[in-house]
């Protein structure tokens, strides 16, 4: 009988079961998983805002900068953030270990604050993010997306004409 | 004498936290999470029966309650008198995202998300939906709280 | 031999060691029918861990319950499972005390679990409870009458070759058996055979069977509304149920076995094999029937078979 056989196979092939939780589990190389932010990267075009599913990204207009605010209780882990962010600044790890107690809800969020800055050029505030990389030809170095950090937007603009390179 | 009463209801503690009871309540999911909870029962890849784990046909039985989805108006009086039926000491596990903020319909006139402000929740489980493992994982962490509770 | 009938009762065979039996059989069996399914499985002493959790809730009652019955059915339940556990002799081991009474008092025993099912079902006050019970008649009905036929089958087997006519003693059916070779292998007997196998699935509530009580059709029917201390004096009641059902199997078929711990241990054996084969096996192999499939199966087949040993053991006089 077929039914026979498939046991007497189960029995011999032993159970199919993982080791989670009492060992470690496999986990895909492209899984969608926890968000992780760079402030560093971020060039504060909130575009991560507009396209989020879940509403869990806020970007707040602070005396000390723009401060962005990520809820991963509201993350659907639809990877649009990362798919739309231009320097990947948002990226989606593959980390899903993210059972926690009740009591650490509101610890489950990445809060990060671009900075004001005094702009090198001509003084006046400046937000110290990333330059925008968009349709910049050839791309920006290291050294110049410092530089263009600490410049503000009317002085990122003049910059760039120099440069030879317009969006 | 009250010593030894004391380590035998210790003890016996110990061996009742190797049996929790799992219940369902689909509180207006979209039933993701509900496939993923189905999955960790059914699916010999993720068996949950190995952590003495069993999920059981009436609320009556049940230890750890695993909740899915927002709390839609519809729904919200026969979820907490579901609710109101599973006996002490209980733990709550909150599957998805839906039951912990409203995930993606937070914003809708049907909804009464957060579930956390008519249920005690004690456990979340952030995924749209979570993987088994993660799902697991949530009920590991639960079962310790059931522990701790009896 | 033990033969003092409040210790049996109690300690061995009935009480405490029938329920430590039942529930390892339980355990062994979850633990195959899950390697069977290359799962894991619980570990062996689960059952005991879900008994010791029961005992740590509290058990509620719905306000339309009837009270004395609702608290009272899963007592009568256990301690009539007890009760038969300590009338089942165990071949060269145990002779149970004539004064508990003889088969037919054993059969009686029997309808206990299930009629305590019904009425914690209806005294539960719930709709599903209702489903419960009427099920729960309906599979009792069917599968009573094949049980019946197949003990009268035997007794007048046993009876008619001593030169009287019936014999219900289970004393007496062992020890023909010990001398003249066991009904298992007694072609007479073949069709009653078939007919117990048919009817002990049912009567343990193992899938294809366990129509009252399924988990994801009606709640689990009578059980619904149970918790805490009476859904685990549930447990036990069909625990020391299993341990009934299937000693009385191996009593009527198949008891040879030698004399003192040898046999307690050929005892221990058969049982567990039977368990592992019989039940675990079915139950993983198998989807639940309906209730009027469940029905209209018992009473073909294992009715007429049953009928048929009944016929054939009248008119096959002679031989010894």
């Amino acid at each position: 009988m077929n039914i026979m056989k498939l046991f007497a196979r189960n029995l011999v092939q032993g159970p199919s079961t993982i080791e989670f939780p009492f060992g470690p589990a496999w986990t895909p190389t492209h899984l969608r998983g926890r968000i992780t932010f760079e402030l560093k990267d971020c060039i504060g075009c909130r575009a991560c805002e507009q396209v989020c599913a879940g509403g869990a990204i806020r970007f707040d207009k602070t005396p000390e900068g723009l401060r962005f605010m990520m809820w991963h209780n509201t993350c659907v882990f639809c990877g649009l953030c990362e798919f739309y962010c231009p320097t990947k600044a948002i990226k989606q790890s593959d980390d899903w270990h993210m059972a926690h107690p009740v009591a650490k809800m509101y610890e489950m969020a990445i809060r990060e604050v671009i900075p004001y800055v005094t702009c090198t050029s001509c003084g006046g505030k400046a937000l110290a993010s990333a330059p925008n990389p968009v349709g910049v030809e050839p791309p920006f170095s290291a050294e110049e997306i410092e530089q263009q950090r600490n410049l503000c937007p009317g002085c990122r603009k003049k910059a760039l004409e120099e440069r030879g390179a317009s969006s | 004498m009250s010593n030894l009463i004391q380590m035998i209801t210790e003890k016996s503690r110990d061996i009742a936290a190797r049996s929790p009871w799992i219940y369902r309540i689909n509180a207006g999911s979209c039933n993701g999470c509900d496939v993923e909870c189905a999955t960790t029962a059914c699916i010999p890849r993720y068996d949950v029966e190995r952590l003495g784990c069993q999920y059981c046909g009436s609320p009556r039985h049940a230890d750890i309650v695993l909740i899915t989805g927002p709390l839609t108006a519809r729904i919200k009086d026969d979820v907490l008198r579901v609710f109101a039926e599973i006996p002490e000491p209980k733990v709550t596990v909150a599957v998805g995202i839906c039951p912990i903020s409203g995930g993606v319909f937070r914003e809708s006139y049907a909804v009464h998300a957060p579930l956390g402000q008519y249920v005690p929740i004690d456990v979340n489980v952030p995924g749209c939906p979570p993987r088994p493992q993660a799902i697991i994982e949530g009920v590991a962490q639960a079962i310790a709280i059931w522990r701790e509770r009896l | 031999m033990l033969n003092t009938y409040p210790l049996a009762v109690l300690l061995f065979p009935g009480g405490l060691f029938a329920l430590v039996l039942g529930l390892a059989l339980k355990g062994v069996d979850r633990r195959l029918a899950a390697r069977l399914q290359r799962r894991v499985g619980p570990p062996l002493a689960q059952p005991f861990f879900d008994l010791v959790k029961l005992a740590h809730k509290r058990t509620m009652v719905p306000d339309v319950a009837a009270l004395p019955v609702f608290l009272g059915a899963p007592l009568i339940g256990a301690a009539s499972m007890m009760l038969a556990a300590a009338m089942v002799p165990i071949a060269g081991v145990y002779i149970p005390d004539p004064i508990m009474g003889n088969l037919l008092v054993l059969l009686y025993l029997l309808t206990i679990p299930a009629v305590v099912l019904m009425l914690a079902g209806s005294a539960s006050g719930s709709p599903f409870g209702a489903i419960g019970f009427s099920r729960e008649m309906a599979l009792m009905l069917a599968y009573e009458g094949p049980l019946v036929l197949v003990v009268a089958a035997v007794a007048l087997r046993t009876g008619i070759a001593q030169g009287g006519w019936v014999s219900f003693s289970l004393t007496e059916i062992i020890a023909y058996q010990q001398s003249h070779g066991a009904f298992l292998f007694d072609p007479v007997m073949w069709p009653a055979l078939l007919a117990f196998l048919a009817f002990y699935p049912a009567n343990l509530g193992i899938i294809p069977f366990d129509i009252p009580e399924a988990e994801t059709e009606v709640l689990e029917g009578p059980l619904l509304e149970y918790s805490g201390p009476a859904l685990g004096l549930f447990k036990v009641m069909s625990a020391l149920k299993a341990v009934v059902v299937l000693s009385l199997g191996i009593a009527l078929f198949f008891p040879l076995a030698p004399a003192g711990l040898a046999g307690f241990l050929v005892q221990l054996v058969k049982l567990f094999v039977l368990m592992l084969l019989g039940v675990t096996v079915l139950r993983v192999s198998c989807g639940r029937m309906r209730i009027d499939q469940a029905f209209r199966f018992f009473l073909k087949w294992p009715l007429a078979l049953s009928l048929l040993s009944l016929v054939i053991v009248v008119f096959a006089r002679g031989g010894n």
